[in-house]
């Protein structure tokens, strides 16, 4: 058999395997396109393309009824993994400028020598994010909020770039003889608890949730009490609620207590 | 055959045959195994999600379908419930799904970070939560009771707490509660 007879219409070998490869496509095409998703319970299609559409996985927006709205502000923050990633000197040096208006509660670096927050070492996107929802009124305070409103947005980023670069209080739990809390080691996982650390750092980070190693056990029990009454609803889709709902008043005291053990040089600062 | 103290001469023919018997049980098998995977996939739902939806992670909280004042259960006039939820690291909100029983369900679920499965003992229901896609799943709760719902895709250190709970109850007592809210859950 010559080469050129064999992609011949003469050649009945190549017409059979042509039209065998060529049948089996179109079976395949038709089940898989329009038989199997015409075969599925629960789906109406529109047309014939809808339903070749959908089985080719075209993306399709769709969202039925009319979203109930929420009547209060949800925190409008878009927080990611790589958010405020690599500041600048610059950003960093603007920040401490800012930074002195803040001096008066959160310490002149960062430190708190009042059961405000200390921010030095704190993760930026946690103090990006408070900022944020204090000027949107996501989260609403007393003081914060009159000096959140008048911030430009990249005071805001400027301001979280200089408190993330301080020197951080080290972790620091005199009492090494008795076991850390389990609610802070294991969380209690029959009671859809996560571990403190999985997301506040000391075992894993979340984006946008604040580090919390040397804060007020003061303010760590009222924004969880907070938290679990829902008079704070700023963490995005409940996430904080959800763990702060399930824990005890004991659990909080234990946390807060916890997580407030302080080394002795910022004692000393504090009690100065 | 071996035993056989005779050395056939037509050996080529019984190659031959049993060639083809091979062949013949061969061409069965696949046909069988091929038929089993059809039949289960068209009598038994174990097909992919019929449509690709999509929505974006980093906004679900903003607005939207996803926005936490509309998740939980949600009566359709069609007599159908529309369940909305969301997985994050490391619990789905809400954390208590209400259904009520003998109603069809649609499911929609999504992630806001990374993958999470959703996973309902005691059912078939069993999805990933891919972050960036809407999971979409049918279901239907014969009978009243308490089932859990754990995350069974490893999301990161946080995972083993993470998990809700999906309560069915009593039809006529859970339409009675659609009467004054819009958005049903049992979060206590």
């Amino acid at each position: 058999m010559s080469a050129e007879s064999v992609f011949s219409l003469r050649n009945r070998w190549f017409i059979t395997a042509v039209g065998i490869t060529a049948g089996l496509f179109l079976l395949t095409a038709v089940v898989g396109l329009i038989v199997l998703p015409y075969a599925q319970r629960d789906v109406t299609f529109t047309s014939i393309w809808d339903a070749i559409c959908s089985a080719a996985g075209v993306p399709q927006v769709r969202s039925s009824a009319a979203p109930v709205q929420p009547d209060f502000k949800v925190s409008t923050v878009v927080v990611t993994a790589s958010m405020l990633g690599q500041p600048s000197q610059e950003s960093i040096g603007r920040g401490a400028t800012l930074a002195q208006q803040c001096a008066i509660c959160h310490g002149p670096v960062g430190v708190s020598r009042a059961d405000s927050p200390n921010l030095a070492g704190q993760y930026a996107s946690a103090i990006y994010k408070q900022l944020k929802d204090f000027t949107s009124g996501a989260r609403v305070n007393a003081i914060m909020t009159p000096f959140a409103v008048s911030l430009s947005e990249q005071d805001m980023v400027d301001l979280s770039a200089y408190y993330a670069y301080l020197p951080r209080l080290p972790a620091y739990h005199p009492e090494q003889g008795k076991p850390a809390p389990r609610i802070v080691v294991n969380g209690a996982p029959m009671r859809n608890i996560a571990a403190c650390g999985s997301c506040h750092g000391a075992l894993d980070n979340k984006a946008g949730s604040p580090w919390l190693e040397g804060q007020s056990a003061a303010y760590i029990r009222t924004q969880l009490q907070a938290f679990a009454s829902g008079a704070r609803r700023n963490d995005i889709s409940q996430q904080m609620r959800n763990i702060a709902r399930q824990m005890t008043p004991e659990e909080i005291d234990e946390v807060a207590q916890y997580y407030a053990s302080q080394p002795p040089q910022s004692r000393r600062a504090s009690s100065e | 055959m071996t035993s056989s103290p005779h050395i056939h001469d037509d050996g080529a023919a019984v190659a031959a045959r049993a060639e083809r018997r091979w062949a013949t049980l061969s061409i069965v098998i696949i046909v069988v195994i091929a038929g089993v995977a059809a039949f289960a996939g068209i009598h038994q739902a174990t097909m992919p999600q019929v449509r690709v939806e999509t929505a974006d992670p980093t906004t679900l909280h903003i607005g939207g379908e996803f926005v936490e004042t509309n998740l939980g259960s949600a009566a359709e006039p069609d007599g159908t419930v529309t369940v909305r939820a969301i997985g994050q690291r490391y619990s789905f909100t809400p954390q208590c799904i209400l259904v009520p029983t003998d109603t069809p369900i649609t499911l929609r679920a999504t992630s806001s970070d990374v993958v999470h499965g959703l996973l309902i003992q005691g059912t078939n229901v069993n999805t990933m939560l891919v972050p960036g896609y809407v999971s979409v799943l049918t279901a239907r709760f014969e009978k009243p009771g308490e089932h859990l719902m754990p995350c069974q895709e490893f999301c990161s250190i946080g995972h083993e707490g993470m998990w809700a709970r999906v309560k069915v109850i009593d039809k006529a007592a859970f339409m009675n509660m659609t009467s004054n809210r819009r958005r049903l859950d049992c979060v206590e």
